[in-house]
């Protein structure tokens, strides 16, 4: 099921700089500045990328009943992962009796999910998932889902994940960071069925034609690649093309792991590598990578966009260029 | 889902429970309406208020990560259940939900961080997505391997997004199930938020709270073409899901049950089922006061004034969170496959507010079901839903 992609939203800070709150505030619709301002950090990132998105599809809301065909699948790494530590902190520190409940609220990866469903009124599907630094590419592929079932009109969808202490020495220590520049980010579309699109006379900015998630359970190892060849096989098989026949692929790997990806790509006729310039940012790097290829894709063309993370989780998916805004 | 051309159905059921270790205890226990709530003794609980909750009793090989070592244990007992020896790795996929993952070990890592100590040999099994990980290295899969963040209805989703695997043909077999341990972080934490009781008394006029489990459930997740292929024995047929964002609340329920109405009336509308073909509902029930009132309120705006029979697990496991999704799903399979209906354990008094609902109590009740309904909620306003029908 190919679907239109009609709107998108990135909120990528830049390298080295202070967290961008409260100046982001200014970027949401007033009605949610408050919830915003008071919002743990990847709702923060998160809440202007959706109102980017949405606005540009024009299905951006702030009041009113929730919209029961409006869904939401959200990808995030390690989602609450920096408010379990101040949460847990301070429990070690002061005991139970000092314990948060507003910041054990919070924690919750799908906390951002919430408070995005509660700003834009979406009463639909709200769902996240984890896949690691893939997580952005199979909430895309489960939103396909969602809209093949019917579940959804339209689906709010990408990734989220947050950068900072203690996150960071985790990263390291676990092994996880893989060499990249950890970096904090935000990037949502909203998908929807290609009727649906043109009935409303959306702008289609891109199409989603196909997705495949695999996983890789020793993926540095020389003989890896079985789960990444099969998830590129199965995003290839839905959109009806063979790989080879992608206008560009966009690459995903860590430098550790650059021998997998090139194992089940081969010699690439052209490559995009959107991590060099925005760093691993996990949960939104997969549509990161997509969003890159649309903006690089010649008209008619295909790119395949791919997700693939030292956890062994890996993603595929296959975009169309759109229309040019 | 029903409908598909790629039909989906259950074959394989394990759990990892508070009342015993493997379906067959789990399940006599759960009919013969026993609890296994009593005071924790695990780990440090004299300055914890309430301090009772429902913990694994079995004595299990030391595993630092508890949470992987329940998923692990419960999918060798789905798998075998299944006959899946040695499932395709190319064709199987794993997805677990869990709110927790491996926070013991983050507390280990951090308080060895704040000493200058060397990290934790296990330091990699932190984040959420490390229990799926972990069983997916061990199975060596190389289809879809995911984690479901729904807070408490994460275990339900699993099984919905396994189902959408199999449906779009990602994989043939996905283990599919929830994992939570107890912990000081998740005890305080709905201490704190006064969410707690020492009883759980779901439905009931006199409940004050809910009481924490935890433990592991996995189903085999099958297409029911490979299933029939290889003469597989088909537990249930995986009918429906829906799911639902309350956008009302992050921690509260919506009062009216509008965001669980919607996702139920959405898994019902997906299998193609009328609410009147629903024989029994294994509710989210966890005793505390709104959500209960809540689930009344959705029930009641899906099942009209028809008093579908109900029941919660919750007063017997505790509120496993990630994993309770999944124990309802194991619960529902095998009262498709018997007829019975366990009774809600620590229910006396039905709530008044509750009346619309046939709340089982007292003793399991037989009665042919050939279509459950699961459904669960959690916080941020999240709410899943199952469909299941008798194979």
């Amino acid at each position: 099921m190919t679907l239109a992609i009609t709107g998108a939203g990135r909120v990528v800070p830049p390298a080295g700089a202070a967290p961008a709150w409260p100046q982001g505030v200014a970027t949401v619709p007033e009605p949610v500045r408050a919830r915003a301002a008071r919002a743990e950090r990847t709702t923060q990132l998160v809440l202007p990328a959706a109102a980017a998105a949405l606005g540009a599809a024009g299905l951006l809301a702030t009041q009113g009943a929730p919209r029961p065909r409006m869904g939401l699948v959200l990808g995030t790494a390690f989602g609450c992962f920096l408010t379990n530590a101040a949460y847990a902190r301070r429990l070690v520190a002061a005991g139970p009796a000092a314990a948060s409940p507003r910041l054990f609220a919070a924690t919750v990866s799908n906390a951002a999910a919430g408070e995005l469903a509660i700003a834009y009124r979406l009463g639909g599907p709200s769902i996240t998932v984890s896949a690691g630094g893939a997580s952005g590419l199979v909430a895309l592929a489960h939103a396909a889902d969602v809209l093949a079932a019917g579940r959804a009109d339209a689906v709010l969808a990408g990734g989220t994940d947050a950068a900072g202490e203690p996150l960071a020495a985790w990263l390291a220590d676990a092994d996880l960071a893989a060499d990249a520049r950890h970096a904090e980010a935000a990037a949502v579309v909203v998908l929807e069925p290609l009727d649906a699109a043109a009935a409303r006379r959306a702008t289609v900015l891109g199409t989603l034609e196909g997705t495949g998630v695999g996983f890789e359970p020793a993926p540095r190892d020389a003989g890896a690649g079985e789960g990444l060849a099969a998830a590129v096989a199965r995003a290839c098989a839905a959109a009806g093309i063979a790989a080879r026949d992608a206008a560009l692929v966009v690459a995903a790997a860590p430098p550790p792991l650059a021998p997998l990806e090139r194992r089940v790509l081969g010699d690439a006729v052209r490559t995009l590598r959107p991590k060099e310039a925005l760093g691993e940012t996990f949960g939104a790097a997969g549509v990161l990578g997509l969003l890159a290829a649309l903006d690089a894709l010649a008209a008619g063309a295909r790119a395949l966009v791919l997700d693939v993370c030292p956890s062994g989780h890996v993603a595929a998916a296959v975009v169309g260029a759109g229309a040019r805004p | 889902m029903g409908s598909s051309a790629r039909a989906v159905v259950v074959t394989g059921c394990g759990v990892l429970a508070p009342l015993g270790v493997g379906v067959p205890v789990f399940w006599e226990a759960l009919v013969a309406g026993r609890s296994a709530v009593a005071p924790i003794a695990r780990f440090p609980a004299h300055d914890l208020a309430p301090r009772n909750a429902c913990e694994v009793q079995a004595a299990l090989p030391p595993d630092p990560d508890r949470a992987g070592a329940f998923a692990l244990r419960a999918a060798d007992e789905a798998l075998a259940d299944a006959g899946l020896a040695a499932p395709c790795r190319t064709r199987t996929g794993v997805v677990l939900g869990t709110t927790l993952g491996g926070m013991e070990i983050f507390e280990r890592w951090d308080a060895a961080r704040a000493a200058g100590a060397a990290a934790p040999p296990d330091v990699d099994r932190i984040p959420y997505f490390a229990p799926a990980v972990r069983l997916a290295r061990t199975l060596g899969c190389r289809g879809p391997v995911a984690t479901t963040q729904l807070a408490c209805a994460s275990g339900t989703h699993a099984v919905a997004l396994a189902a959408d695997w199999v449906r779009r043909g990602e994989a043939d077999v996905v283990l599919a199930g929830g994992t939570d341990l107890l912990c000081r972080f998740v005890v305080t934490g709905f201490n704190a938020l006064r969410a707690t009781a020492e009883r759980a008394r779901p439905f009931d006029r006199d409940r004050r709270g809910l009481v924490l489990g935890e433990g592991a459930a996995v189903v085999v997740v099958e297409a029911a073409a490979h299933a029939a292929a290889r003469g597989a024995r088909v537990r249930a047929r995986l009918l429906g899901a829906g799911a639902a964002g309350d956008a009302v609340h992050m921690t509260a329920p919506d009062r009216e049950g509008g965001g669980a109405a919607r996702a139920i009336a959405a898994a019902l509308a997906e299998a193609g089922v009328p609410p009147a073909a629903v024989g029994f509902v294994s509710a989210h029930g966890t005793g505390t006061v709104y959500n209960d009132a809540m689930e009344a309120a959705a029930l009641a705006r899906v099942f009209g004034a028809r008093r579908v029979p109900v029941n919660s697990i919750k007063g017997a496991i505790g509120h496993t969170l990630g994993a309770a999704g999944a124990f309802e799903v194991v619960a529902c399979v095998q009262t498709l496959a018997t007829g019975v209906i366990p009774p809600t354990a620590g229910l006396a008094h039905l709530d008044p507010a509750c009346e619309a609902l046939d709340v089982v109590a007292g003793e399991a009740r037989r009665v042919p079901v050939a279509v459950t309904v699961s459904t669960s909620s959690g916080f941020a306003g999240t709410n899943a839903a199952l469909v299941l029908g008798a194979p």
